[in-house]
């Protein structure tokens, strides 16, 4: 590699560190509703709807916006397209962070959060949601190893630390040595293992709520469900690689990318192109397309989900847009809310759990998942700052 | 070689693609589980509902269930004002409503409780196995296993379990069909115990079954020729009659298919981790496609050059 990535070291506490700061505390404040007052205190959760807004949003799409990582280092280190190459280590510090944030929003929503081990030792293999929950935790582990290196160039020979703890210096180094050698000799292991883990993990989201036949929508309930959410994450995973990359420059106030990442962009209409094929002939075959233009609620969402997802389609495949970083950013965007809202109409929107109950997340829910996003945010100002990241720009 | 490649990227593509599908693809069903013979249940004759919930009482006290102001609230009143609750809950774990058919306007008594099915919907979504189906026949809650992730009930197709939404620390509620409280001591559940009309019968599923078609032979008129619970999704522990001119829908009572609701998403599961072929094909396949770029760029000698797709 010609060029090296290295850390911002920019100033850190600035105002957009307070507004992030913001949001957390506030979140903190409906935390001690929900852990010491119960949910009724903060959410508007009810027999009717038992998942909300902390499943369909932090949880599902927050797995499926964390496929930045996979699909990036599966096009970069498996299928050998080198020039991505800077585009990586921001990616998959994402999906860290995204899989942190989404094991932190499960554990909020575990009504008996405290025995969140079980998952482990008292195994249910007929439960998608046993899939779901390894998924989670071998990929977080095995993205924590990739990032490891990042933290490994940064400080390997240069152990200062303060004070009494300088002690340590030497023992830390050699931990890190240790450390060093690991990668180097099993990253191709964890790399092609954190793509397949996506696979299982992001297809086993997709089979979670065929569980309730009567309940899901038929436009969402399909036996190809799995399928869907798996080609969907792929597709979104570029874009979101566009929308941090292009954010980033601006709040870091670094050179854009365009060209790079307009790039980058060639991939997404074969991804986007294999999912909506999928799409259209899973609704076409089970023959309920109609029920897209009944008016109801469900038929009007999943033309706008539908349509959010086509647009950028055709609008990636033209070179003009992929060399404009407003029209690039723009499509992306659209990617990234199709998926969400599909995520949404899978898990609360197609689902009519029985009549007289309705469903809109209170403030303390808003409140909590913003804290969460806000967590993130400052999770990777934070990364980007004090370890090797991002390129060097030249 | 440039075309080369990139056939070479499409190919891996489809075949990524192909294994993936074979995982997803629509599975067969898998095998049905047979309700046994000796589980209990309860078979509920609309018929003879009377409406008069001494059930609903009978279950509150055996279970220690506080009572539910359901008019209006304290602030309103100056104290709690009491009715027959809505809705199933924590405190409610049966429930008698009464239910109009839509098309012949009849009307009816129905008791609403677990079905405790044959091949609940609620154990095969439980991620810990806290909700198992009991060789008596009860399907049963275990709150210390339980991570109140609230799946059962989305899986439920009868939104029968409930959640503690004002507890700290919160559990699952629901109709134990008393299997711990009483059914162990031999005697009858609460509910049948306390039923003055007869609507309630309690006793084994074979025989209720039995007892079911006997009257409906018996008195046609009276019935509709169904025994709702027999098939329904897999079988369920309680069964229901309903009169002729009122369907089940009438009842409150799903239309639901004959199999259980967890097929679907079982036999995805099954496909996946059996023998974990699926996961390891795709692993050798990107392993294989890997090793091959590696070794083709090391030969170019070009590693960390450019690559134009």
């Amino acid at each position: 590699m010609s060029i090296k990535a290295a850390p911002l070291h920019q100033k850190f506490m600035t105002t957009n560190f307070w507004i992030l700061v913001f949001f957390m505390l506030s979140g903190v404040g409906f935390a001690y509703f929900r852990f010491f007052e119960g949910f009724g205190s903060v959410t508007n959760l009810n027999k009717a709807y038992p998942f909300g807004i902390w499943i369909a949003f932090d949880v599902a799409c927050g797995v499926a916006l964390a496929a930045g990582g996979f699909t990036t280092a599966a096009i970069v280190e498996i299928f050998g397209r080198e020039k991505y190459h800077a585009l990586v280590r921001p990616a998959i510090l994402t999906a860290f962070i995204g899989y942190f944030l989404v094991g932190f929003a499960v554990f909020f929503d575990l009504g008996k959060y405290y025995n969140i081990w079980h998952a482990l030792v008292y195994w249910n293999g007929t439960s998608v949601l046993f899939e779901v929950a390894w998924c989670v935790m071998l990929y977080l582990t095995v993205l924590g190893i990739e990032n490891l290196p990042n933290v490994v160039e940064q400080f390997k020979g240069n152990v200062h630390l303060p004070g009494p703890l300088s002690a340590l210096n030497g023992k830390i180094d050699w931990l890190l040595g240790k450390a060093d050698w690991f990668c180097r000799k099993t990253m191709s292991f964890f790399v092609i293992a954190g793509v397949v883990l996506s696979f299982g993990h992001q297809s086993s989201l997709g089979t979670m709520m065929l569980i309730a036949p009567y309940k899901l929508h038929t436009l969402w309930y399909t036996p190809l469900s799995p399928l869907l959410f798996l080609t969907s994450a792929v597709s979104v995973g570029i874009p979101m690689v566009i929308f941090e990359g292009t954010l980033a420059t601006k709040f870091f106030g670094r050179k854009p990318e365009t060209e790079l990442l307009g790039s980058f962009a060639k991939y997404v209409p074969l991804f986007l192109g294999t999912y909506l094929l999928l799409r259209i002939g899973d609704l076409a075959y089970r023959g309920v397309l109609a029920h897209a233009f009944d008016g109801s609620v469900q038929g009007n969402s999943f033309l706008l989900e539908f349509a959010l997802f086509t647009v950028p389609y055709f609008m990636f495949k033209q070179k003009s847009v992929r060399k404009s970083g407003t029209k690039l950013f723009l499509c992306a965007l659209s990617v990234i809310c199709a998926v969400i809202l599909n995520r949404f109409n899978v898990f609360l929107i197609g689902m009519d759990m029985g009549p007289n109950w309705n469903y809109f997340p209170s403030i303390g829910e808003f409140a909590i998942t913003f804290a969460f996003l806000a967590l993130g945010v400052m999770m990777y100002k934070f990364a980007v700052n004090y370890l090797p990241i991002m390129e060097e720009e030249h | 070689m440039n075309i080369d490649r990139r056939k070479f990227f499409k190919l891996g593509a489809v075949a990524g693609g192909t294994a993936v599908c074979s995982v997803a693809a629509p599975a067969m069903a898998r095998e049905e589980r047979e309700p046994d013979p000796n589980w209990f249940g309860m078979l509920n004759d609309s018929t003879r509902c009377i409406g008069c919930r001494a059930c609903q009482s009978a279950c509150k006290t055996e279970n220690k269930l506080s009572a539910e102001p359901t008019i209006g609230e304290d602030k309103v009143f100056g104290r709690p004002l009491y009715d027959s609750p809505r809705e199933l809950s924590e405190n409610t774990y049966t429930l008698i409503k009464m239910h109009q058919d839509e098309v012949s306007k009849e009307t009816t008594f129905v008791k609403q409780q677990c079905m405790h099915c044959a091949d609940p919907a609620c154990q095969s979504a439980c991620i810990v196995g806290a909700l198992k189906k009991k060789s008596n026949g009860a399907v049963e809650y275990d709150a210390d296993l339980c991570m109140g992730c609230r799946y059962c009930m989305v899986a439920c197709p009868f939104s029968v379990p409930q959640f503690e939404w004002q507890k700290a620390i919160p559990s699952i509620k629901k109709c134990t069909l008393c299997s711990e409280t009483r059914l162990k001591k031999g005697e009858p559940t609460a509910c049948a115990t306390a039923c003055p009309a007869g609507a309630i019968t309690f006793g084994k599923r074979d025989a209720l079954l039995k007892l079911a078609r006997k009257r409906i032979e018996g008195e046609p008129q009276r019935y509709l020729d169904h025994i709702y619970g027999e098939k329904e999704v897999g079988g369920t522990g309680v069964l229901y009659l309903t009169k002729p001119q009122v369907q089940f829908a009438g009842l409150g009572l799903p239309d639901v298919k004959y199999h259980a609701v967890s097929g679907l998403t079982e036999s995805i599961q099954h496909r996946i981790f059996q023998y974990f072929i699926p996961p390891i094909a795709v692993y050798s396949l990107l392993g294989g496609i890997m090793s091959y770029n590696q070794r083709r760029k090391k030969n170019a000698g070009q590693i960390g050059g450019d690559d134009e797709y």
